[in-house]
């Protein structure tokens, strides 16, 4: 160490003392560790999600819902959340994946606040993580902390809803957020770019916070890779698990036309590969340590300049359905309440009367006895074998 | 839209309505970006509706309200004039909380019903009285490739009391073939099990040989529509 403090730049000796080695050690490390990646979906039902999940990780790891528990979620009115945990293998190296899935997200006809549950799940991880962290024992910490949000826009041809703008507005200042234009082979080329453009004036106007890769790189084939990227934000997606054959004879994964193929992993058709590439093989670990460095480190930093060290979240339960049922419940137990006080004033009413009734029997007998005392007193005073007396 | 729509109807009344022209009223409804101006637009042959503006960045966290458009139509063919009268709804179904697009629609129909009830209970008739009642109601159901939603389900119900609905998928074109048949199967499956009050093409039973066409035309329901507004040279326009 004396080395590098003298000189400010290290002097290696023939052999070196062995610190590039390093990186060797780090890959052994992490290759035995595994990684752990959290992956959330948010759209309406019907963009494809599900799909788009089977297609990115070539395995169904979701299946799609049947027509009882579709009807029943119809009128539920609620958004669910359900996390799908998978472990991913390949050339010896592990990740553990959770795909966070919300159905019922802007499905019904009021939409009000139907992104809370989403926030409050994602602010919830990281309130567990905080809270996991301030334990004594640190071993063995669960992290569900989301890296990436991707946010399924439906191709009306137009703009972004106000349901889109307001959600991306709440999410994307949470986490990393990454528009994604869901089945992507309905617009025209030409329709699809101006609808992108159009995504993009809106996401600029209303200064929603996406996911920014890092551009610059150590070399130009990574910098002009990152680039092609980010100049396709938003990224047009199809997802499709099966195969069909495309008219040149080649088997692709795909969705078949009458009028043709759109290929899934074909760069012209779709955006499919860039946004495989930017969640997997390029930008996971970007996404990771974003997520780990500025998202979770500011939700910490306000959550300690106004809690104690350790002390536990206070709640706050916006949702309206339970306040609803926080409302009716709280109906029910006041007139249980004043029930049970009525019957109570009731039989306290009656206990006395029964004693004042009690008492007058009592203030009776007590005068009748002084009565009869006094008569013995005269009779004892007086002590004249008179008979008239006992007549009474 | 050929002189075969008036063979039910007595010859004395075609005889009318082709020297004065029938009035037909429709309705557009359903969600932005469904293809309800494009159908207008193809239907008709040519662009009644005019493309809308680009929409403002600034104003999109925040919807439009739902208003009601009228077009008029007038229609010729084979001797035949139908003056059609378009009303097209944008905004629809477009904001956060949609409970209110339901009464709109209700109140603005119920107008037209009141319109007429007023007209006929004078005692002085006009003659040349307009009918703006609405003959029939185009839904549009948005393609999701699973089955019907909330807002569908309530609007067929509730309307469907005051006015004849045709359900049609948007933009089908977005289905592959099975996927369509698929999703129709699970709308028809969803009408049955809802109870949806959608309109029964085969209001004539007398009519056999009206009817087994009838009976055809209702198998086809929902209708799956794709149209265009633009001629492209080769085969890859939606």
């Amino acid at each position: 160490m004396s080395a590098t403090e003298a000189s400010g730049k290290p002097q290696a000796s023939a052999g070196g003392i062995g610190i590039a080695n390093l990186p060797n050690q780090l890959h052994k490390i992490v290759t035995k560790k595994g990684t752990n990646f959290s992956l959330m979906v948010v759209g309406e039902s019907g963009t494809g999600k599900t799909t788009f999940i089977n297609t990115l990780l070539t395995t169904e790891l979701i299946e799609p819902l049947d027509d009882a528990t579709r009807r029943k979620k119809q009128l539920d009115k609620t958004v669910d959340i359900n996390i799908h945990k998978a472990e991913l293998e390949e050339k010896m190296f592990s990740v553990k994946l959770n795909v966070v899935d919300t159905p019922g997200f802007g499905d019904y006809v009021d939409n009000n606040d139907c992104w809370l549950p989403v926030v409050d799940f994602i602010e919830n991880q990281y309130e567990q993580y905080l809270r996991q962290e301030q334990q004594p024992v640190r071993k063995g910490i669960v992290d569900m902390r989301v890296h990436a949000c991707l946010y399924f826009i439906r191709p009306n041809g137009h703009t972004l809803k106000p349901l889109d703008v307001r959600a991306m507005k709440a999410i994307g200042a949470r986490v990393n957020l990454i528009p994604v234009i869901a089945k992507a082979d309905t617009l025209s080329p030409t329709a699809l770019r101006q609808f992108k453009k159009r995504v993009m004036d809106v996401i600029d106007a209303q200064s929603i916070r996406i996911y920014q890769p890092p551009v610059e790189s150590d070399d130009d084939h990574s910098t002009q890779r990152n680039q092609d990227i980010i100049s396709a934000v938003p990224f047009a997606i199809i997802g499709s698990t099966q195969e069909v054959k495309t008219e040149d004879g080649r088997r692709v994964k795909g969705r078949q036309y009458p009028w043709g193929v759109a290929e899934v992993e074909n760069d012209q058709h779709c955006d499919f590969k860039k946004l495989r590439s930017l969640l997997i093989r390029t930008h996971m670990l970007d996404l990771i340590s974003t997520t780990e460095e500025s998202h979770y480190d500011k939700y910490r930093t306000t959550q300690m300049k106004t809690r104690k060290f350790g002390e536990p979240k206070p709640k706050k339960s916006e949702n309206k359905k339970f306040r609803e049922e926080e409302e009716a419940l709280r109906k029910r137990f006041t007139e249980k309440v004043k029930l049970e006080e009525n019957r109570f004033r009731q039989w306290e009413q009656k206990l006395i009367a029964e004693r004042d009734r009690l008492n007058k029997d009592l203030e009776q007998e007590h005068n009748l006895v002084k009565q009869l005392e006094s008569e013995i007193e005269a009779i004892s005073n007086a002590g004249s074998p008179n008979n008239k007396f006992f007549r009474k | 839209m050929s002189a075969r729509m008036a063979t039910a109807r007595p010859s004395s009344y075609r005889h009318k309505s082709e020297k004065r022209g029938m009035t037909y009223n429709i309705m557009l409804v359903g969600q932005s970006g469904l293809g309800r101006r494009t159908f207008l637009n193809t239907l008709c042959e040519r662009a009644v509706i005019a493309s809308p503006d680009a929409p403002n960045p600034e104003t999109a966290n925040v919807a439009d309200p739902m208003k009601f458009d009228t077009y008029e139509v007038a229609m010729e063919e084979e001797g035949t004039r139908i003056s059609l009268t378009v009303i097209d709804t944008p905004g629809f179904g477009d904001g956060l909380d949609n409970t209110s697009c339901f009464k709109q629609l209700q109140d603005y129909i119920e107008a037209q019903f009141d319109e007429v009830l007023v007209e006929e209970s004078r005692v002085k008739r006009n003659r040349r009285y307009r009918d703006h009642r609405i003959h029939v109601l185009v839904y549009f159901i948005a393609p999701t490739g699973h089955s019907l939603r909330e807002l569908d389900i309530e609007l067929i119900r509730r309307l469907g009391e005051y006015v004849n609905i045709i359900p049609v998928i948007g933009r089908a074109d977005s289905f592959t073939v099975e996927e369509l048949d698929a999703f129709r199967s699970n709308v028809m499956r969803d009408m049955l099990y809802y109870k949806l009050p959608v309109y029964n093409f085969c209001w004539d039973e007398t009519d056999s040989e009206a009817l087994a066409e009838n009976r055809e035309i209702m198998e086809h329901i929902p209708f799956s529509v794709v149209t265009c507004d633009e001629v492209y040279d080769n085969e890859y326009g939606s």
